[in-house]
């Protein structure tokens, strides 16, 4: 729609729509480094293959902002919205 | 003779069929317990091929070998510390980048190992083909595949398992190679740690060190802290070079590896048409059907198990009550005999006629949901509502299972991934109306005043659920963790790893409940038995009587509840000489009563579960909490019931 003449745009995954691909550029991590959100989270994410440079593609979301379902390496994964709001993508078509 | 001992352990990620192998190599001679201090299951089992003695470990199905939980931290350090003659790779041919992605930090540790590659009929229907061969060659790892539901592959698996550990193991295995900026400061490193003794092999010990791994950071500190600090400065350095993070950089850089040997090794042929796995997946995550899909599922679960356990558990109990005469005339029906029976035995069959008649087809089900991937579909599904107290979609399974039994749902929340959230899960699944407490409510209140009353307790209950759940988790120190969760593909369950599994958990749960609930009873049986019924229904009438507005008696029944909620229901028909509640109780009374019941303690048996899980002290304090917080709500009902009433 309005996004249509942007070429790259950095967005979080929670801005893809259903069915759409983005290349991970960098997560941001939340307070701290201890183990809950800092680092814990986004080895976890890292883990599981989110990488920057990595493809993913959204699937769908949970109604009333639930989890995102993700495509990423070939797995599908759940991810929580608030941790779905953190992981920048890059989108590359329209 | 003795030599001729192995350990294989099996690693890999979760759900790629590593039970299944693990069932299919050591039959019944399993043990599963816990990992010694630590809520991680241990799986081990024995069995004889060649001549061998062979003692399999299943470790815990993990993505990676960092610390991020302490799953991986036990498979580290057992891989490490125990060092197993072979650890056994089971692979997800369906999902392989992933899955090698775990494989290569194994290799890592410099362990010998064969990979299984498994689910192969899976990745078939993805239209994935893998060339194991070109996949073993890449690795230097020998690659079996196995499609273990159908038990193909597995006997080849062992013979090769036995054949590498009779030759050189670890001659072939190739090294994982990272970009210059890295491996030259790993190569620095490494030199560095050449001198010290560790148990982890050198070059990884570097590695780790530049990902900024806690444990191994501390363990090196303790010896040499001037490394420490150098794998700081290189990893800054990396970080400045990458314009991300050390740690980040590595993983990126293992993942590449691990997307070359997986796009080398394997060929896409995506199918035309949706899967019927893929169509289902579709449909019960849908916005609109997933969550009536949910329910209506449940509920037939649910209304099932408690029509078959109902109907079984009356007859097993009336089967064991035909022998109540002669076993009586054996011992007499003196103390002694009063004694046994009404102690001993009758806590064996307060028990059994649980244990099979319920917690048996529970876990049946409650394994084929999991194996056929139904159960991460719900977490999906149910993420939303449990943030609102503080939990990810995960922790939707404990509470459900909770309204079958609170005791198989606290150890059920060992799938959350924090110590803390484990507890947060478990107490509020305690709060959940088990089977034994639905009697009450609607025997009760549902029989005597209407099932309108007794949906509008369970209504309370689910309000009351979410209101402590949310004060718990805002007092519990921490943070809260998102769902990261796989959803592997629905599969056809493998029946005899489900029976398995069930009789594993239901020899646990006879394990952790049976000695409770025998002493438990044997305690009661005794008071009564000494004639002190009386003085303690006294005792207790400020709290009954006048606080809740109830007969003295009451007293008496709340107690042996703490068994079997059930029991309370024929307890009070017995002290109160009628099965009509209405003839002897009002309506108010009614409602505080099973307030009571439904909210005081969980039976002893999940006390039981809440101390094996989290110790003495956090279970004996939710059980104050819970008997203080029933007893206060009971009379605040009271009071308020009253007034609208009078």
């Amino acid at each position: 729609m309005e996004r249509r003449n942007l070429e790259r745009r950095e967005v979080p995954l929670t801005a893809l729509r259903n069915e759409e691909t983005g290349t991970v550029t960098s997560i941001k991590s939340g307070r701290g480094r201890g183990r809950g959100r800092g680092w814990g989270f986004e080895k976890r994410l890292m883990d599981m293959g989110l990488t920057p440079g990595t493809r993913v593609t959204v699937v769908k979301s949970a109604p009333f902002h639930g989890p995102l379902e993700i495509l990423v390496r070939g797995s599908r994964l759940a991810l929580g919205r608030g941790m779905a709001e953190r992981i920048f993508v890059e989108t590359e078509k329209e | 003779m003795n030599k001729k001992k192995l350990l294989i352990a099996l690693a890999g990620n979760a759900n790629v069929g590593k039970s299944v192998i693990f069932n299919y190599l050591t039959g019944l001679h399993q043990h599963i317990g816990n990992w010694p201090g630590k809520t991680v299951e241990r799986a081990e089992g024995t069995l004889h091929f060649k001549g061998y003695t062979i003692d399999i470990i299943d470790l815990p199905g993990i993505y990676s070998l960092s610390t991020y939980s302490l799953e991986e931290l036990v498979s580290r350090k057992y891989i490490a510390v125990e060092r197993p003659d072979i650890v056994i790779n089971v692979v997800d041919a369906s999902v392989l980048e992933r899955n090698l992605f775990f494989t290569l930090q194994l290799m890592e540790l410099e362990t010998p190992m064969i990979i299984a590659l498994n689910q192969m009929d899976i990745a078939k229907k993805k239209g994935i083909e893998i060339d194991a061969e070109k996949l073993e060659e890449l690795l230097g790892v020998p690659v079996i595949p196995t499609v273990a539901i159908k038990g193909i592959g597995i006997s080849q698996l062992l013979e090769k398992a036995v054949q590498v550990v009779e030759k050189e193991p670890i001659a072939k295995l190739v090294k994982v190679k990272y970009g210059d900026e890295v491996e030259e400061r790993v190569a620095k490193l490494t030199k560095m740690i050449e001198g010290t003794q560790f148990y982890y092999p050198h070059r990884y010990v570097a590695i780790k060190l530049l990902e900024g791994d806690e444990e191994i950071e501390r363990e090196v500190n303790r010896t040499s802290p001037h490394i420490v600090s150098t794998a700081k400065k290189l990893a800054n350095e990396v970080e400045n070079l990458h314009g991300h993070s050390c740690s980040t950089v590595i993983t990126s850089e293992r993942y590449e590896v691990a997307g070359c040997i997986a796009r080398e090794a394997q060929k896409l042929v995506p199918p035309i048409k949706p899967t019927i796995e893929e169509r289902l997946h579709t449909l019960t995550t849908h916005k609109a059907l997933g969550y009536p899909i949910m329910a209506f599922s449940l509920l037939l679960i649910f209304y099932s198990i408690f029509t078959f356990g109902d109907y079984t558990s009356k007859l097993l109990s009336s089967f064991f009550y035909e022998w109540e005469p002669l076993f009586l005339s054996w011992f007499g029906t003196e103390i002694v005999g009063k004694l046994i029976w009404g102690g001993i035995v009758e806590g064996v069959i307060a028990g059994i006629t649980i244990a099979l008649p319920y917690i048996l087809p529970f876990y049946v089900i409650l394994y084929f949901l999991e194996d056929s991937g139904y159960l991460s579909r719900i977490a999906f599904l149910m993420d939303n509502v449990m943030h609102k107290i503080g939990l990810h979609g995960k922790a939707f399974i404990p509470l459900m299972l909770g309204y079958g039994c609170n005791v198989p749902a606290c150890l059920g929340c060992r799938i959350m991934e924090t110590e803390r959230e484990r507890l947060l899960a478990a107490f509020v699944t305690t709060l959940v109306p088990c089977a034994a407490r639905t009697v009450i409510i609607l025997g009760l209140v549902g029989a005597f005043m209407g099932i309108q009353w007794a949906l509008m307790l369970y209504i309370l209950n689910l309000l009351v659920i979410f209101a402590l759940g949310r004060i718990a988790f805002k007092i519990l120190p921490g943070e809260p963790t998102a769902l990261i969760m796989e959803m592997h593909d629905y599969r056809l369950p493998h029946l005899k790893t489900v029976l398995k599994q069930t009789w594993f958990r239901l020899a646990e749960f006879i394990k952790i409940a049976f000695p409770l609930i025998i002493v438990g009873s044997l305690a009661i049986k005794l008071v009564e038995v000494l004639g002190l019924l009386e003085p303690i229904s006294t005792a207790l009438s400020p709290v009954t009587v006048t606080w809740l507005g109830l007969p003295a008696i009451t007293g008496i029944t709340l107690i042996f509840g703490i068994l079997r909620k059930e029991l309370t229901l024929i307890m009070l028909a017995t002290l109160l000489g009628t099965t009509n509640f209405a003839q002897v109780l009002t309506p108010v009374q009614m409602i505080v009563f099973t307030l009571v019941a439904m909210f005081y303690i969980p039976c002893i048996a999940t006390i039981a579960a809440l101390v094996r899980e989290f110790g003495w002290k956090k279970a004996l304090s939710i059980t104050v909490f819970e008997i203080v917080f029933a007893i206060s709500v009971g009379g605040i009902a009271l009071r308020i019931l009253t007034v609208i009433v009078g």
